[in-house]
C-alpha cells in the first residue's frame, strides 16, 4: 500500500508538487494521470526514495520514507522513466544483477528468473546480450529486473510509451496478473486511453496538484460530463499534453 | 554490506572485461611507454656514441692548393679530403654536403707573414645531424693552429707552455647508471600516466555511462547504500589499472634484462626485479588516489564523451612536476613527500639509480597520498548522496 500526504517540492523556482495527496490500496490499480509536466514523475521518485519531499510524508507499507528508505526501497519494484540496460551483459545477467542487490542468491534467485522469463514471454532474447534490443525487448528486462524480488508495490512510470500494440497487450495483461495477486500496482501515464483501459482507480494529477481521483464513474459523476474524455478536459482545464 | 559490494564490483568488472576495445587500447597504452624507451636509447645511444675511428671525416675542401701545409696536417689526422662542389654555400643549405671548407687565396700570404689567416667554414648548425662532423672540423683546424703557434713561439725562444694559462681536468664522477639516467627519467612518468590511464575506461563506464545509457536511475532504486556503489565501482577500476602497470614494469623488465641496451648506449641500466617489485607497491597509493579522483570528476559529467574530455586532463597535472624532474636535481626531501604523486616520482627516480631510499620517506609519501585518497573519496560519497546525482538536467 503506498499512501502520499501532501507531498511538496520544489525545483529552483519550478514547483513540481503542490500538495500532492492519495492512497494507492493493495490488489488495485491506480492510475496516476496528468499532462507532460504535472508532477508525475516527480511524486513516482520520492517514492522510489530518490528524492527527498521539502514538505509532506510519504509511506510504502506503512514504511516513512523519509526514516525508512532502504526498508522501503526493498518492497517496491520500479520501473522509472528512465530505464536503460547494461548493454555488455545478457537479459538473464542483468536481471540476476538487480536480484543480488536485492539480496536474492542461490537458486531461489534463478528460479525466480525463470518464472519471469517465462511470464513475460522472452526466453528467446534470455541468454542474448542486450546491445541492439528493441523498445519492446528493453521494457520487457527492465521489467523483469524490477519484479525479480517479487515486490508488494508496483511503480511503473509511463511502461506503455514506444511499444507496439502486441507488446502493450502483453504488458496489459501482465498488469492485470498482478493486481489479481493482490500487489499494489501504481502506473502513471498522459494518455488518456491507457489509464481507463486498465485502472480500476484514477487519480488525475495538473501543476503539482491532485485536481480529481476516483473511478472513471466518479469522475464523470463530477464534472457532469457523460463522456470520459470531456471529464478530463475539464478537470484539468486544458486539453494540452493530454492526448497523443 | 560486503556483500552488495562484491555483487557491484563483480558486476563492473565483467561488464568492463566484455568491452575489448577499451581493454586493447588500455593494454596497448601500457606497451607505449617502455616502446618509446627503447626507441630513445636506441635513437640517443646512436647520437651519443658514434665512434669516431670507425666512421671517416669527409671535408670538402676548396682552394686547398693555397694551404698545402694544412692539408697534409688533415690528411694525417684520418680525414678524406675530396673536391668541393662549385657552388658551396647552395650545395650545403641543400644538404648535398654537410660542410665545405674553403681556403681563399689570400691564405698563403696571411700565414707566410705571420698574420692571422682566414680559413671559411660554410656549414648550417641548424641541421642537428651534421653538429657532429662540424665539431670534428673545428677541433682538428684549432688543433693545427696550436700546433703551428707553438712552433712560431719556439722559433723565437719562448717556451709555447707561457701562452697556456690553465689547464683543465675534468673529473667525471658519474657512474654508468647514473649516465644511464638520462634514459630512465621518463620512467616515473609513464608510470603515473599508466596509473591515470588504466583504470579510466571502468570509472567512466560505471559513472558517466550509467547516467548515459539511463541506468543509474533504475540502480539507484536498488536498496543499497549509496557509499556502497561508490567504493564497489571505485575498487573495479582497480584490477584494471593493476593490471596495466604490472605490464608497463613487465615490459621495462624485459627491456633492461633482454635487449642488449648495454650494446647500444655502452653501459647497463641495471634495474632488478626486486627494484621493479618496490617500485609497484610504491604506486599502489596512487591507484586509490587516480580512481578517487576520476570518480569525482566523472560525477559531473552526463555522458561518456564529457567525462573523457575531463578525465584524460587529470594524468598532466602530476606529469607536470615529472616533466620537471627531467631538467632539475630534485633531493628527497620531506616536503616533496608531502605532494602526492611528485615524492613517489622523486622515490621512483632514487630506486632506479640504485641509491638507498629512506624508508621514512616512503611511509610519509604512502601515508600522505592515501590520507589524500580517503578525502577524495569522502567527497565522492558526499557527491552521490546529492538528489541531483540523477537529475543535472532537470535541476
Amino acid at each position: 500500500m503506498i499512501q502520499v500526504d501532501a507531498l511538496h517540492k520544489t525545483f529552483g523556482r519550478v514547483r513540481a508538487l503542490n500538495g500532492v495527496t492519495f492512497e494507492a490500496p493493495d490488489g488495485r490499480i491506480t492510475g496516476l494521470l496528468g499532462p507532460n509536466g504535472a508532477g508525475k514523475t516527480t511524486c513516482l521518485r520520492v517514492l522510489y526514495s530518490l528524492l527527498q519531499p521539502d514538505q509532506g510524508s510519504a509511506r510504502i507499507d506503512g514504511l516513512d520514507l523519509r526514516t525508512q528508505g532502504l526498508a522501503a526501497q526493498r518492497r517496491i519494484g520500479a520501473l522509472p522513466d528512465a530505464h536503460g540496460l547494461y548493454p555488455r551483459l545478457t537479459s538473464r545477467e542483468n536481471i540476476r544483477y538487480f536480484g543480488e542487490l536485492q539480496g536474492m542468491s542461490g537458486s531461489a534467485l534463478e528460479n525466480r528468473i525463470d518464472f519471469l522469463l517465462n511470464l513475460l514471454d522472452m526466453q528467446d532474447i534470455a541468454d542474448r546480450r542486450t546491445e541492439g534490443f528493441s523498445t519492446g525487448q528493453v521494457l520487457k528486462v527492465a521489467i523483469a529486473r524490477a519484479l525479480v524480488h517479487n515486490p508488494h508495490n508496483i511503480l511503473l512510470d509511463e511502461p506503455t510509451n514506444g511499444l507496439d500494440v502486441m507488446t502493450t497487450r502483453a504488458m496489459r495483461e501482465v498488469i492485470r496478473q498482478l493486481r489479481d495477486m493482490g500487489r499494489c500496482v501504481l502506473f502513471s501515464s498522459h494518455i488518456m486511453q491507457e489509464v481507463s483501459a486498465l485502472c480500476d482507480h484514477i487519480v488525475v494529477i495538473a501543476r503539482g496538484q491532485v485536481v480529481a481521483s476516483g473511478t472513471p464513474e466518479d469522475i464523470k459523476a463530477m464534472t457532469g460530463k457523460d463522456n470520459l474524455e470531456d471529464a478530463f478536459v475539464a478537470v484539468i482545464g486544458t486539453e494540452e499534453g493530454l492526448l497523443r | 554490506m560486503m556483500r552488495r559490494i562484491w555483487v557491484v564490483f563483480r558486476k563492473e568488472v565483467i561488464d568492463n572485461l566484455r568491452d575489448r576495445r577499451s581493454q586493447t587500447s588500455n593494454i596497448l597504452y601500457a606497451l607505449f611507454g617502455p616502446l618509446m624507451m627503447l626507441a630513445m636509447i636506441y635513437l640517443l645511444g646512436n647520437l651519443f656514441n658514434r665512434d669516431e675511428t670507425q666512421n671517416p671525416l669527409v671535408i670538402p675542401l676548396q682552394g686547398g692548393e693555397h694551404a698545402p701545409m694544412l692539408v697534409r696536417f688533415l690528411e694525417q689526422n684520418n680525414a678524406t679530403i675530396v673536391r668541393a662542389p662549385a657552388d658551396p654555400r647552395a650545395a650545403v643549405k641543400n644538404g648535398d654536403v654537410e660542410l665545405v671548407l674553403v681556403i681563399p687565396k689570400e691564405y698563403g700570404e696571411e700565414f707566410s707573414e705571420g698574420r692571422p689567416a682566414r680559413v671559411q667554414l660554410v656549414a648550417d648548425p641548424s641541421r642537428t645531424s651534421t653538429m657532429d662532423t662540424i665539431e670534428r672540423v673545428e677541433n682538428l683546424l684549432s688543433a693545427y693552429q696550436s700546433q703551428t703557434a707553438a712552433m712560431r713561439l719556439m722559433a723565437r725562444g719562448i717556451s709555447p707552455a707561457l701562452t697556456r694559462v690553465l689547464v683543465v681536468e675534468q673529473v667525471d664522477v658519474s657512474t654508468e647508471a647514473s649516465r644511464g639516467l638520462q634514459f630512465l627519467n621518463t620512467l616515473p612518468y609513464f608510470l603515473i600516466l599508466s596509473i591515470f590511464v588504466g583504470g579510466s575506461a571502468v570509472i567512466i563506464d560505471a559513472t558517466a555511462g550509467e547516467r548515459e545509457r539511463r541506468s543509474l536511475e533504475p540502480l539507484l532504486i536498488n536498496p543499497v547504500p549509496r557509499w556502497e556503489f561508490v567504493i564497489a565501482k571505485m575498487l573495479a577500476s582497480i584490477p584494471f589499472v593493476l593490471a596495466v602497470l604490472i605490464i608497463t614494469l613487465a615490459a621495462m623488465a624485459v627491456i633492461f634484462n633482454v635487449v642488449p641496451v648495454e650494446k647500444m648506449i655502452g653501459f647497463r641500466l641495471g634495474i632488478d626485479t626486486a627494484s621493479l617489485i618496490k617500485i609497484f607497491i610504491l604506486c599502489l597509493p596512487m591507484v586509490l588516489l587516480a580512481s578517487a579522483l576520476q570518480m569525482i570528476i566523472t560525477t559531473f559529467a552526463r555522458t561518456y564523451k564529457e567525462a573523457q574530455t575531463y578525465v584524460q586532463w587529470l594524468p598532466l597535472v602530476p606529469a607536470l612536476p615529472g616533466i620537471g624532474l627531467t631538467f632539475l636535481t630534485v633531493k628527497p626531501e620531506l616536503w616533496i613527500m608531502l605532494i602526492p604523486t611528485f615524492g613517489q616520482q622523486v622515490l621512483i627516480n632514487q630506486f632506479l639509480r640504485g641509491e638507498p631510499v629512506a624508508a621514512a620517506n616512503v611511509i610519509v609519501s604512502s601515508l600522505v597520498t592515501l590520507a589524500v585518497a580517503g578525502v577524495l573519496v569522502a567527497v565522492a560519497i558526499r557527491l552521490y548522496n546529492r538528489e541531483n546525482i540523477l537529475f543535472r538536467k532537470d535541476a
